[in-house]
């Protein structure tokens, strides 16, 4: 019989219990954190950050150092890239890496380009649907990644498949050390939407412009990808062992496309995609940065108390509760902001109305609005994290946990 | 000048056609229009599109292609010698901080704050504290505006206004902070003016900051 682990002694869930229970909807026995700390732990432990990046057994040794250091929270949430081409074909993005195009304590960053043209919206369109999804990722990778450069069509497949298998093992391996400490991992697979994908790759004034002279071939286009986006992470996400997809969805909120777009252009992938991934059983998370506040009537077409929608702190959390909270499980949203410039007392305060308002009643997962930014303060992340403990046990609502 | 002569460029602006505007844009110089008519006609259709992305009729998509019309029809007017006698109601200098290189929502602000009649000094991405003073001091702009996608860049902010109260300057700066990494209590936490995720109602602060109704 397998040791039960618990994050406080006072629980009677385990990580992996009180996620399910709030992804139903439920009210589990205690508001479950999770963490975005990958830029974060090296920072913090005065480490390099080109040797966190590019050495998967220095990220290991830091980030469970702050965990020991930081600790407990109840969700690993697992970003880390096996490596750099790896990480390019997930997000589709061109990635400046410390060490590498910036100084070697510089976070990566993300060097937006137009690497995709009008007539790669017809390719897609017009390619078989079976696993094109990767046929895309390779016809795209050499146009953006320097890993990629130089590499042909049938080599970059192989590399993909040869990174996406060193990936799995090294995951499976470092994903072992925080269940042993009784955390759940929160992520099998996380790419970026093909609508956003195209976003990102045509650049924001020639995806406007396309969104608004051709609108279906647009959609056409992420819809033809959407079944084998939805297959891969299938694969992907089942030899990982985590059945939880983060889908991010960078560039459909509200702060980018009108409500309408949203429902005509972006949902129909989404929908497809979040229906297969549920089907196969896995919760999808999506990564909704922006303000998503009018789309979120268009979400409730999806599957109720099924996926986990995380919000960065540019939707109204509290009125997304009254929209989706019934429908959807919420994650967030402490400004990276508050993190950084802010009172513990204003992070306590902050947290506490979260639990009180967003988590009446079960369904919402604490955690920063996206990352928490290299620049938080110990003070502000140690009022993050106990207040889950402080304030976050149902049973003892309005009745504040004193702590040391 | 009649709306007439006008009233093609107005339908492709107000359409959104990119493609036809430098053409149309090209033929009104050559048949006589004054680039300060003609850039006072892009204002006006600015701030139509500027009043429907406030009213949430249009969104970021709409404003982006309108700033690209807007910058493909003052690059046209800008190589003209009239231009240079358009009038300025106020100098910005503009950039994002050090530890940063996003720069969609500077460029939208740049593009909208040029329509409405301010001169920007662009500094661009990852800009250092000692850049923007330099900027500030050679031009004498009464505002500062710093684009932060990153708390990051947090820092840089700090440092520019401590070298603007360390040489006296701050009092005749005026200070707006903006994007997705801001909140407006950082208005006392870093001691600035003003703070917004809206790039129009940065315009509109901006010239607030100068005094003028809007």
């Amino acid at each position: 019989m397998n040791k039960i682990i618990k994050i406080y002694e006072e629980d009677s869930m385990t990580a992996e219990e009180r996620l399910a229970s709030v992804v139903r909807l439920e009210q589990p026995d205690r508001v479950p954190l999770s963490l975005f700390i990958y830029h974060y732990a090296p920072v913090f432990l005065k480490s390099s950050m080109r040797n966190y990046i590019n050495d998967t057994s220095e990220y290991m040794r830091v980030s469970r150092q702050l965990y020991e250091e930081l600790g407990p929270w109840d969700i690993y949430y697992n970003t880390n890239p096996y490596s750099r081409f790896i990480y390019s074909t997930l997000l589709m993005m061109r990635l400046l890496y410390p060490g590498k195009e910036l100084d070697e304590d510089k976070v990566p960053l993300i060097d937006e380009i137009q690497y995709m043209n009008e007539d790669d919206y017809d390719w897609v369109i017009k390619m078989p649907r079976l696993f094109n999804i990767a046929f895309f990722r390779a016809r795209m990778l050499p146009r953006f990644c320097r890993e990629a450069e130089g590499l042909g069509f049938i080599r970059t497949i192989l590399r993909m498949w040869n990174h996406a298998v060193r990936q799995i093992l090294y995951s499976r391996k470092d994903m072992q050390w925080w269940k042993e400490r009784g955390l759940v991992v929160q992520i099998g697979m996380n790419p970026e939407m093909p609508f956003d994908t195209f976003s990102m790759a045509r650049d924001v004034i020639h995806f406007s412009m396309d969104i608004m002279r051709n609108p279906l071939k647009v959609r056409d286009a992420a819809l033809s990808l959407s079944e084998s986006f939805a297959d891969e992470a299938i694969i992907i996400s089942r030899l990982m062992g985590v059945p939880r997809v983060q889908c991010f969805c960078h560039r459909t909120s509200n702060s980018f496309i009108s409500p309408k777009q949203f429902e005509e252009l972006a949902f129909p992938s989404m929908e497809i995609i979040v229906n297969r991934l549920v089907k196969a059983g896995i919760t999808p998370i999506l990564h909704c940065d922006g303000d998503w506040l009018k789309n979120l009537k268009v979400m409730r077409r999806l599957p109720a108390g099924k996926c986990i929608i995380q919000l960065d702190g540019l939707t109204d959390i509290f009125k997304a509760k009254e929209e989706i909270g019934d429908h959807m499980c919420i994650f967030g949203d402490v400004p990276a902001s508050m993190l950084a410039a802010s009172s513990p007392q204003a992070v306590d305060e902050y947290c506490h109305r979260l639990i009180e308002e967003v988590g009446r009643g079960g369904g919402f997962i604490l955690g920063a609005g996206c990352e928490i930014p290299t620049n938080a303060k110990e003070e502000n992340m140690r009022a993050m994290i106990r207040s889950v403990y402080r304030y976050g046990y149902y049973s003892l609502k309005k009745t504040e946990r004193s702590v040391a | 000048m009649t709306s007439d002569v006008f009233s093609r460029f107005k339908h492709l602006y107000l359409t959104f056609d990119i493609d036809a505007i430098e053409a149309e844009t090209e033929h009104l110089l050559q048949v006589g229009v004054l680039s300060k008519d003609l850039l006072s006609e892009c204002q006006t259709y600015m701030k139509i599109i500027g009043d429907k992305f406030e009213s949430g009729e249009y969104f970021l998509a709409e404003l982006v292609v309108a700033g690209e019309l807007f910058k493909r029809t003052s690059m046209i007017m800008k190589a003209k010698s009239d231009y240079q006698n358009t009038e300025r109601i106020g100098a910005i200098v503009l950039g994002t901080p050090k530890g940063d290189i996003h720069n969609l929502g500077k460029d939208i602000f740049a593009i909208l704050a040029e329509a409405s009649g301010f001169e920007v000094h662009d500094l661009g991405v990852d800009v250092p504290p000692e850049k923007f003073i330099r900027k500030i001091e050679e031009t004498g702009a009464p505002i500062v505006g710093f684009s932060c996608l990153l708390t990051t860049t947090f820092n840089a902010i700090e440092d520019v206004v401590k070298m603007l109260e360390g040489n006296g300057m701050r009092k005749n700066v005026k200070i707006i902070i903006g994007g997705g990494s801001t909140t407006r209590d950082l208005i006392d936490i870093l001691r600035v003016d003003e703070q917004t995720w809206d790039a129009f109602e940065g315009v509109r602060i901006a010239k607030r900051f100068m005094g003028i109704q809007v």
